[in-house]
């Protein structure tokens, strides 16, 4: 579903991605994890398509689709999600006319007829009970004086509406205290399915308590420097990066 | 130099339809203009908008009558009055005393050149505990005209002891010609009673407008004024609200959206000369292509007005790198027990929440739009009903050449 060839990148004058291979099939859920500054945020932004990276060298395959080729609106309309570490707070746009436009924009996209007025707030209104959020939220600006946990939730909850097929979630369980850890891993499993790949960049093992990754990788320098299973994620858990980036040396 | 033939020749066209007795004032007032000019550089309150090089141009009387030619814009649950090129075709209202500026405007040369040709406009007398039915719609359309057709207007809103109104002055302009319009409001509340103003400017890109309000707001008396800004070529707002009894409020929003070379002056001064009383300035700009604004808020706060409590805030969006805008917030302090509070910023349109947008699949003009939309949002929610504030919206979004659905927003 989504393949990375080689993918070198840089912001600035500095090069941050050096080379890196992934390739993760339809209902996979792969974990990314890795030190700080190795590369992991950098690797989510340029797939949604941020221009503050230089993509130098490389190819990356959405559903055999060039991705690099396509702006950010066309990748979401492709399919791609990105749960963001820090969502961006819009006052005056309320949280309903966000979705609204997003999705009915995403429709327009792919040729699919816009949603009526009540079939939309109908499949809002499921999504916001799905996510145990106040329908009030709705209303109010996007993420506008939402704590760090609302709008980790409120990520989800656009993911929800959407219904995306490839998701990047970039620490979506950073600053999660256990309770909205709980509802946030049952959004992101509630659309595993055979057609949907997930990408959890994340630091910590805990969130993968709940959403069982098939596959974990360590990114560090820019590259992908291990893959495994499950087990690789507990083992780094314990031991911490240290030992791979010795073990790589040697 | 003062095109003075123009001027008199003009005013001579002007009295023929006026009643003998009101033409004295009238001509007087017309000299005080001949002396003075147009207002421009040199003069501080001047300072940005330099309208004395307009006087050089030829002006013409306003016209005698005059029909819309187009559907008109009504909103529901409003009473709708219409003047076209300044005449009100629903009464048969003749020019007549008008009161002549006196005290700080004697030499206002605007003031007096309005003195020498207003037409009635608004006269809203509300007796003590009276409200209006509905909310008042006075919409005054210019059709296309000669170049420098002048349309001059006076206004009264009085209201009794707890009387109540909403109000909406609405200006749409159209056509080309270069043409002038002063508005000259005078506001009177007295104790508890309560005014809801609405301003919609959207006059034609060759209009040089003027409109001042002055308001004497008395104890427990609310004047609460929404103003936005969408057209006009050269344009200058005064708004002078006084505070002169205890717990007198005064709310003053605007918003001004200029585009192309649209220049907007909003001068803003809330004088606070009663104690317990409480205003608010709130201001968002936003400026495209070649265009300018200017804000200037200042309160001033006069001895004795103890425990008064006021706020200014002004923020602006730049969304080219030609626009300009100048903001300054004044606060003048003459009594030790007050509650002050300012500021001003400026930005342009946030990356992040662009690709934030973008990355949900909105295209980036529309990203664009619900941004700026936002930005101006915080003023439009005080546009009521919602139908006013879609007609609003819609028109901002077309004057920003966007094709944006304001259903979307709604």
């Amino acid at each position: 579903m989504l393949e990375i060839n080689n993918l070198h990148a840089r912001v600035g004058e500095t090069d941050i991605l050096k080379g890196l291979d992934l390739t993760v099939n339809a209902g996979e859920v792969h974990a990314v994890m890795g030190p700080n500054g190795s590369g992991k945020s950098t690797l989510s932004k340029i797939l949604a398509g941020s221009e503050d990276y230089t993509v130098t060298e490389g190819r990356v395959r959405l559903l055999g689709q060039d991705l690099l080729d396509m702006s950010p609106e066309q990748r979401a309309a492709a399919g791609v999600f990105l749960g963001f570490q820090y969502p961006v707070e819009i006052p005056g746009v309320s949280n309903m006319v966000f979705l609204k436009s997003a999705l009915n924009a995403q429709r327009k996209t792919r040729g699919e007829p816009e949603l009526e007025a009540g079939d939309f707030l109908a499949w809002v209104r499921h999504r916001v009970k799905q996510m145990k959020m106040d329908p009030a939220m709705l209303s109010r600006g996007v993420n506008e004086g939402f704590s760090g946990g609302e709008k980790k939730r409120n990520e989800i909850l656009q993911m929800l509406v959407l219904e995306p097929r490839l998701m990047v979630l970039d620490e979506t369980d950073s600053g999660l205290d256990i309770d909205a850890l709980k509802i946030v891993a049952e959004g992101i499993n509630a659309l595993r399915s055979p057609e949907r790949a997930t990408l959890l960049v994340t630091h910590y093992q805990r969130l993968l308590d709940y959403v069982q990754p098939d596959k974990v990788h360590v990114l560090s320098g820019g590259r992908i420097i291990k893959s495994g299973g499950p087990e690789l994620a507990h083992e780094l858990e314990e031991k911490g990066y240290g030992w791979l980036s010795e073990q790589r040396a040697a | 130099m003062l095109n003075r033939d123009a001027y008199e020749s003009a005013f001579a066209r002007f009295s023929e339809t006026l009643p003998a007795a009101t033409i004295a004032p009238r001509r007087a007032a017309l000299q005080r203009f001949l002396d003075t000019g147009l207002p421009g550089k040199g003069l501080e309150a001047w300072k940005y908008t330099d309208l004395s090089p307009l006087g050089a141009e030829a002006v013409a009387a306003p016209s005698v009558r005059g029909r819309p030619e187009t559907p008109l814009p009504q909103f529901p649950g409003m009473h709708t009055r219409c003047w076209v090129n300044g005449r009100a075709p629903d009464v048969d209202a003749q020019a007549g005393p008008v009161e002549t500026p006196s005290g700080e405007h004697a030499h206002d040369g605007l003031a007096n050149l309005n003195a020498a040709f207003a037409l009635p406009g608004i006269d809203l007398l509300l007796d003590d505990g009276a409200s209006l039915d509905a909310p008042l719609h006075a919409l005054f359309v210019t059709e296309p005209q000669g170049d420098g057709e002048m349309v001059h207007l006076r206004h009264r809103i009085v209201l009794g002891e707890g009387a109540s109104a909403t109000v909406v002055v609405h200006e749409l302009g159209r056509g080309d010609a270069p043409r002038w319009s002063t508005h000259l409001l005078d506001i009177e509340l007295a104790r508890g009673a309560r005014l809801r103003l609405v301003r919609l400017q959207d006059e034609s890109a060759g209009t040089r407008g003027w409109f001042e309000a002055r308001a004497a707001v008395h104890g427990d008396a609310s004047l609460d004024m929404t103003q936005v800004d969408l057209g006009g070529g050269i344009v200058r707002n005064d708004w002078r609200p006084r505070l002169l009894g205890p717990g007198a409020d005064v709310v003053l929003r605007g918003l001004m959206a200029p585009v192309g070379r649209t220049h907007v002056d909003s001068q803003f001064l809330t004088e606070h000369a009663a104690a317990h009383g409480r205003s608010r300035q709130w201001f968002r700009g936003l400026a495209w292509d070649r265009a300018q604004g200017i804000f200037n808020g200042k309160v001033v706060v006069r001895p004795g007005a103890q425990k008064t409590d006021s706020e200014q805030r002004i923020a602006n969006l730049l969304l080219s790198p030609r626009a300009r805008i100048n903001a300054k917030p004044e606060l003048e302090i003459y009594a030790d027990d007050v509650k002050c509070a300012h500021g001003a910023t400026f930005g342009r349109l946030d990356p992040a929440a662009l690709f934030y947008l973008r990355s949900r699949g909105v295209d980036e003009a529309t990203a664009r739009a619900l941004l700026i939309h936002g930005f101006a949002e915080a003023v439009l929610q005080h546009l009521e009903p919602a139908e006013l504030r879609k007609a609003v919206v819609a028109r901002l979004l077309e004057r920003i050449g966007n094709e944006i659905d304001p259903e979307v927003l709604a």
